[in-house]
């Protein structure tokens, strides 16, 4: 063999006679053992047999099967295995073909003998019998069911089924409930029914003043306290108990202005630059009169706890960035253009209708205000608040993007999660109506969290080694968002997790314990979604900080994960100028700059010159210089230095997938040469002594998805089943009308370009 | 210097240095300022100069000409401007301001390069200053305009490798298992007698005579005849490449070239011959008014004729200057997007991938294709030269990739010369195309699909197009064979693969995965299709350079072999201490160390 080079092993598999294609097609398949995989407190609601399940425009691909409605999901059970599946990743509360039903955007049932069409909402009558449903899902997807051969009846009533479960009327409604109320009957210990309480992770929650103090310790901000008065969320509803406060401002201060702020909210502090300066997001004060007052107090306490006593900077968020209803505007724009309208046709004004969209630009522009923020904090050195009128949308990317440029902790795996537990999870942004997953108040769903992620996305692809997460990380983080179980999406703010998981357990006489509320597992326990196989798909192989080298005139430094303390100190530039009432004067708009140039502009009308910013310069001045991917890393943030998220907006949409191609290959083999040197440096540990380690430990211990392979002498090319869309699947998952009519070939053409020629080369043998 | 760890191609966005590895040349050269001047490069003059960079400000310092560039160092401040300009970039040099002008810097000279850029230079009003070094840097920009040589011929740089002899025509075809049973070398053409743009040696069907050859030369424009450029070792189809057929407004036929034309259907087997036009169908049709045309269903039956729409040098050169205006000296941001839709540069891209894409797919297939569209020195070189890439990955290597070059674009005869104007005052000349450019351009749309199929880096790419202006090298000079022939080229000039394989390590892809037999498809779309800003838009300071993924996994790799060679020793002191013992524990290490002599 040629090709493989290795051997290829008979499997179970190949002793039997290939399976005919018309089996497929018939539905007389044995249906008896067809049964839905169910999680504990999942229910079964309905279900219809003989269902079909479309996974290219031509019926004879289509899967045979059972289509199952739980209070947790859509499930479709089928004999079947699709086409060209060789690889799977495999989610441990989904099956195949599942769709959890908070993933559910659109309920569609088409009768296409009559011509209808109805969108179900939740208790609704159908007047016709459904031949087809189709699955609009906020994840982009577009599933679609036949139900040809199914008994209408009960076709009808799944799809009723489906659309009444999708459309919870109570958020205690959503699956989470029963499904974490179940673990706690019948089990004791510490690992609570299964859900570690910590997630075993190191990721911090920020649920306990711990967390906080340790932020408030790796940070140096020792002019701030944690403050307790919120405890029992008696002063804000929507504040955590625990936050953190200018050690000035006594408690008894704080409940005096917390009236004057939108739900209460005292100012939060998010964190501090190395240089002292405080990054703090408030909310709006809602007392004209008052405000100037409470401003001032508010403000003085912060620039008392700058070493410097610089007066503060704020940055109006409303004013500069788009709101949560333009921002779900663009998106569903983006989802038309990417997954709705047909390909081909689109393509000539591919780049125009994505314009139109604005996704692109608003990514831009959160991106630019970011750096705006860093620029005060970095090269002002000024305290900044950012100021937004609830507090709990806009400032949550913000503050996030902002350490996320300036602080190489929040690029680590567990700073990054800890960093959205702070600044979304505990600031109390409204995941629940965000999310909408009560699907009551379509004004307030908005994609913030989407946006940052992309945001992030945008940072991550222009400097990858600086991520100790990949790219598959972010699309499985934004994926979780569907999947109604974890403590991190589920809720509006903590005080509503902590009520609403009272209620519950009072309702189903559970018994909280110690606990405050049900321990719903937070996202960040990821071996509740995926194996830990599937988990080192998170592991960035590039990554600096951990094996951190650095090549000198042929010789090679290795340094293990700096300091952050120390990395600090390196991105402090120069001293500040104070600011006056936070506005900039008029001697920074024009500082150092060349008078030759202004009298050259009126000269030359030609060139295009334009006035260069303060925080322009300091971008410019940022670019001249190597970048260091332990310190500030700032986004390159000209409109054609800013992509499309592929893998997450285009995963699904057949025709753009790369067969074998994409950056996974060059992903493929980072890895295996990292998974190389992670073996070689446990050898190298062996022979220092420390006894034995066996060598097949570090099969196990691999941070690596990719391996290095035992053959010797030979490059590993990718694995066939790569494509740009890895590890997602177009297949089955995006069957819009448009699709009807390509053949599968087309569909799935890196299949049958193998196909062709690997017959090929097989006839020179 | 402080920027070693990232070695971008221009360090310095504001001074590129278009010939990076100037300064490591070992011949001994006189230094021009703070650059070593090439062999044979002589000093012209030099001058006080302001120059108005767009980004920043007015910078003061001194300019100096040679005969082979123009350098720039600024003298007001401590943070270093250059330029560093081949004189062959410049498209064009204008005075601006006249003696009249009012104010500062408002009287001097702007030059228009090919390299999307343009240069301004502000002068002193009195003394004629102006006037010398315009008509100096007009001289020498523009040589052949004045009677005399480019610099490629006044070059005295010398290297360890030939690389004229990189490609060998007969070498090459024996590659592709040429000549067979099916189809034959000919020297038809060892004196330019049957085409004066084709090279001396051709492969054609094997039942094809010479006197054949003559009579569909008659036929074809130019005489460009169909022939073979690329065959298929395991189906023998094969792609030929050809100029369209002289049909003109009467439909004129000719047997001879569609007996011609069913002979290289019948090598292979094939059922039916398909001939890709790639030109847009009105286009075609519109060429017969002045005497060309395209093959009709009738006359030729057994070949189905596929027009791909792709638009002619015209257009391109039109959607190259829309480019330009959105991209330099400043990036359009308000609408981006649609600024660039509306260039329709990537638009055109895709076309030409698309249509090589078909050509790969058909032929793989096992079916023969003809490819032509005009004169079949356009975009027919893009269409074979990117299949070709497609289909056989020797193409994708470092070697492999100079071989197509010179074959299908250099030896077939796409005019150089015209379409860059090389030496040539003339730049509103309608010949001047960038097709090469967009031809680069598809490249490296396909490596970035595929970044592991591709032995070279974009930096070789950059390079590539840096010297197709510079005139430094003989490589991309003059129109075809036999003009190079008769000018001596090979002779007289220095081969741009000589100086790109003296050290290849620059132009490694520390990503290849060599893989033989796949046929790589990119994705013509769109959603996928880029502009490639670090080519575009690297003049533009606000912009990183650097391949951070790229440098990273060279420090990996050079991290490995430290630990391969720590490894090593160790297990050398260990047998010297336990000789004979077969420890469980030091043989386990020993086994992985062979297995692990990957190949780099």
């Amino acid at each position: 063999m040629m090709f493989s080079g290795k051997q290829t092993k008979p499997t179970f598999k190949s002793y039997l006679p290939p399976l005919q294609t018309d089996l497929k097609k018939s539905p007389q398949l044995p249906i008896k053992k067809l049964e839905a995989k169910l999680l504990p407190g999942e229910i079964i609601v309905n279900e219809a047999n003989f269902v079909r399940k479309c996974i290219g425009s031509e019926s004879q691909d289509d899967l045979w099967g059972k289509l199952v409605c739980t209070n947790f999901k859509v499930s479709f059970i089928s004999h079947n295995s699709l086409p060209r599946k060789r690889f799977q990743c495999t989610h441990r509360l989904l099956g195949e073909h599942d769709i959890p039903l908070a993933c559910v955007e659109q309920v569609v049932t088409v009768n296409d003998l009559k011509g209808k069409q109805k969108i179900l909402g939740s208790n609704q009558k159908l007047k016709f019998n459904p031949t087809e449903l189709i699955l609009y899902c906020k994840d982009f997807r577009i599933i679609r069911f036949r139900f040809d051969e199914a008994g209408p009846e009960s076709a009808k009533k799944v799809c009723l089924a489906i659309a009444h479960y999708s459309h919870p009327a109570d958020p205690q409604l959503l699956f989470g409930f029963e499904y974490v109320g179940k673990r706690y009957h019948g089990s004791t210990g510490d690992r609570v029914n299964g859900v570690d309480p910590g997630g075993g992770m190191q990721t911090p929650l920020f649920d306990c003043s711990s967390d906080w103090d340790r932020e408030i310790k790796r940070t140096g901000a020792s002019e701030w306290r944690v403050c307790t008065i919120n405890q029992g969320y008696f002063i804000s509803p929507s504040l955590p108990e625990f936050f953190v406060v200018p050690v000035s401002l006594a408690d008894q201060d704080l409940k005096q202005y917390a009236c004057f702020f939108y739900s209460q909210r005292i100012p939060l502090w998010c964190w501090n630059h190395p240089s002292g300066s405080a990054l703090v997001r408030m909310s709006n004060i809602s007392d004209p009169q008052q405000q100037r007052k409470v401003e001032q107090r508010i403000s003085s306490a912060i620039t008392k706890s700058h070493p410097l006593r610089s007066d503060v900077f704020k940055s109006d968020l409303d004013k500069n960035l788009p709101n949560i209803q333009d921002i779900q505007a663009a998106l569903l724009k983006l989802r038309q253009i990417c997954v709705i309208d047909p390909f081909e046709e689109s393509e000539e004004k591919w780049l125009s209708s994505l314009e139109s969209s604005r996704w692109m630009e608003y990514v831009r522009t959160f991106l630019r205000h970011a750096v705006e923020v860093v620029y005060m904090l970095e090269s002002r050195n000024v305290p900044v608040i950012l100021l937004e009128n609830e507090d709990r949308d806009l400032s949550c990317v913000i503050s996030c993007l902002v350490q996320l440029m300036c602080d190489p902790h929040c690029r680590s795996l567990h700073g990054f999660q800890g960093l959205i537990q702070k600044e979304w999870v505990m600031a109390g942004h409204r995941f629940l109506d965000r999310c909408n997953h009560l699907k009551k108040n379509d004004k307030e769903e908005s994609p913030l969290f989407l946006l940052f992620l992309d945001c992030v996305w945008q940072l991550w692809n222009q400097y990858p080694a600086a991520f100790e997460f990949t790219e598959v990380y972010l699309a499985v983080l934004g994926d979780s968002m569907w999947v109604p179980i974890f403590s991190t999406f589920l809720f509006n703010c903590p005080r509503q997790r902590a009520e609403n998981s009272r209620d519950f357990a009072s309702s189903k006489s559970i018994h909280l314990g110690q606990d405050q509320a049900l321990r719903f597992p937070p996202v960040w326990d990821w071996s509740q979604q995926f194996s830990l196989k599937d988990q080192t798909l998170f592991n960035n192989p590039l990554y600096v900080g951990k094996i951190a080298t650095c090549v000198q005139n042929g010789t090679v430094k290795t340094f293990t994960h700096r300091r952050s303390k120390k990395n600090y100190s390196s991105t402090l530039r120069g001293l500040p100028s104070a600011l006056r009432n936070g506005s900039l004067g008029p001697n920074d708009t024009l500082a150092r700059r060349n008078s030759l140039v202004l009298r050259l502009r009126s000269d030359l009308s030609q060139v295009r010159e334009q006035q260069e910013t303060p925080s322009e310069r300091f971008i410019r001045d940022y670019f001249s210089h190597p970048v260091d991917l332990q310190g500030l890393l700032l986004p390159q943030l000209l409109p054609s230095h800013l992509s499309v998220w592929k893998l997450y907006f285009l995963r699904w949409v057949p025709e753009a997938q790369i067969p074998q191609g994409g950056p996974i290959t060059a992903f493929h083999k980072l890895s295996v040469l990292t998974d190389e040197i992670e073996m070689l440096q446990s050898q190298l540990r062996q022979y220092k002594g420390a006894g034995s380690t066996p060598n097949n430990l570090h099969a196990e211990h691999s941070k690596m998805y990719f391996k290095v392979t035992s053959t010797p002498h030979q490059t590993p090319s990718p694995p066939e089943y790569l494509s740009s869309s890895f590890p997602f699947s177009p297949v089955g998952n995006l069957c819009r009308p448009g699709i009807l009519g390509t053949p599968l070939s087309k569909f799935l053409n890196g299949a049958k370009i193998w196909l062709s020629t690997e017959t090929l080369a097989n006839e020179t043998f | 210097m402080a920027s070693a760890p990232i070695a971008p191609y221009n360090s310095s966005p504001l001074g590129n240095s278009s010939s990076p590895n100037a300064s490591r040349e070992s011949l001994k050269m006189e230094p021009l300022a703070d650059v070593a001047m090439l062999p044979g490069e002589e000093r012209v003059i030099d001058k006080d100069i302001i120059y108005i960079c767009p980004f920043n400000a007015a910078v003061k310092g001194k300019v100096f000409i040679t005969n082979y560039r123009l350098y720039f160092k600024n003298t007001d401040s401590e943070t270093p401007v250059t330029l560093d300009v081949p004189l062959g970039v410049i498209s064009r040099v204008e005075k601006m301001g006249g003696a009249s002008s009012r104010g500062e810097n408002s009287y001097g000279l702007e030059i228009i390069c090919k390299d999307m850029r343009n240069l301004r230079f502000a002068l002193k009003q009195e003394g004629h200053s102006r006037r010398d070094i315009f008509e100096i840097i007009f001289k020498y920009a523009f040589p052949l305009s004045h009677g005399m040589q480019l610099f490629a011929f006044l070059s005295q740089e010398k290297y360890e490798e030939n690389g004229w002899n990189v490609y060998e025509p007969m070498e090459e075809y024996r590659r592709q298992v040429l000549p067979n049973s099916e189809w034959r070398v000919t020297f038809i053409n060892k004196n330019y007698e049957l085409c004066d743009t084709y090279p001396t040696i051709l492969v054609v069907p094997f039942k094809a005579t010479d006197e054949d050859l003559r009579r569909v030369a008659a036929f074809r424009s130019r005489c460009r005849i169909p022939v073979l450029s690329w065959f298929h070792k395991e189906n023998h189809a094969v792609i030929t490449r050809c100029s369209q057929p002289l049909v003109g407004m009467s439909g004129k036929r000719n047997k001879d070239d569609e007996r011609y034309l069913d002979l290289i259907r019948e090598a292979n087997g094939t059922t039916k011959l398909t001939i890709y036009d790639a030109r847009p169908n009105v286009n075609a049709v519109a060429n017969k008014a002045t005497g060309g045309g395209y093959e009709g269903d009738d006359a030729y039956q057994n070949a189905e004729l596929v027009f791909l729409d792709i638009h002619n040098i015209h257009v391109m050169r039109e959607s190259l200057k829309k480019l330009k205006d959105i991209v330099y000296p400043n990036v359009e941001e308000s609408h981006w997007l649609s600024s660039l839709e509306s260039t329709h540069w990537l638009e055109h891209i895709k076309l030409v991938l698309s249509g090589a894409i078909q050509v790969a797919d058909k032929v793989s297939s096992g079916s023969s294709v003809v490819v032509h569209c005009s004169d079949g020195w356009d975009r027919t070189a893009q269409l074979t030269s990117l299949a070709m890439l497609m289909l056989d990955s020797y193409y994708r290597t470092l070697r492999g990739f100079q071989v197509l070059l010179e074959k299908e674009w250099i030896s077939f005869g796409h005019k150089f010369a015209s379409r860059i104007g090389h030496g040539d005052k003339n730049h509103a000349d309608q010949d001047r195309s960038p097709i090469f450019l967009q031809f680069i351009d598809c490249v490296w749309q396909m490596t970035k699909q595929f970044p592991t199929a591709f032995e070279f880096n974009e930096r070789l790419l950059v390079v590539i197009l840096d010297h197709l202006y510079s005139c430094r090298f003989g490589t991309f000079l003059y129109n075809c064979e036999s003009a190079r022939d008769s000018n001596n080229v090979r002779g007289k000039t220095v081969s741009l693969w000589a100086f790109v394989n003296s050290d290849t390590s620059l132009y490694i892809n520390p990503f290849y995965t060599p893989e033989s037999s796949r046929v790589l498809y990119p994705v013509a779309s769109m959603r996928h299709l880029e502009l490639w800003v670090t080519y575009y838009i690297r003049w533009n300071p606000r912009i990183l350079h650097q391949s951070p993924v790229e440098q990273r996994y060279k420090e990996l790799l050079a991290l490995r072999d430290q630990y391969l060679k720590k490894l090593e020793e160790l297990q050398l002191s260990d047998s010297t201490h336990l000789t004979n013992s077969s420890t469980p524990n030091t043989a386990t290490p020993n086994q992985h160390i062979t297995h692990l002599q990957t190949p780099f």
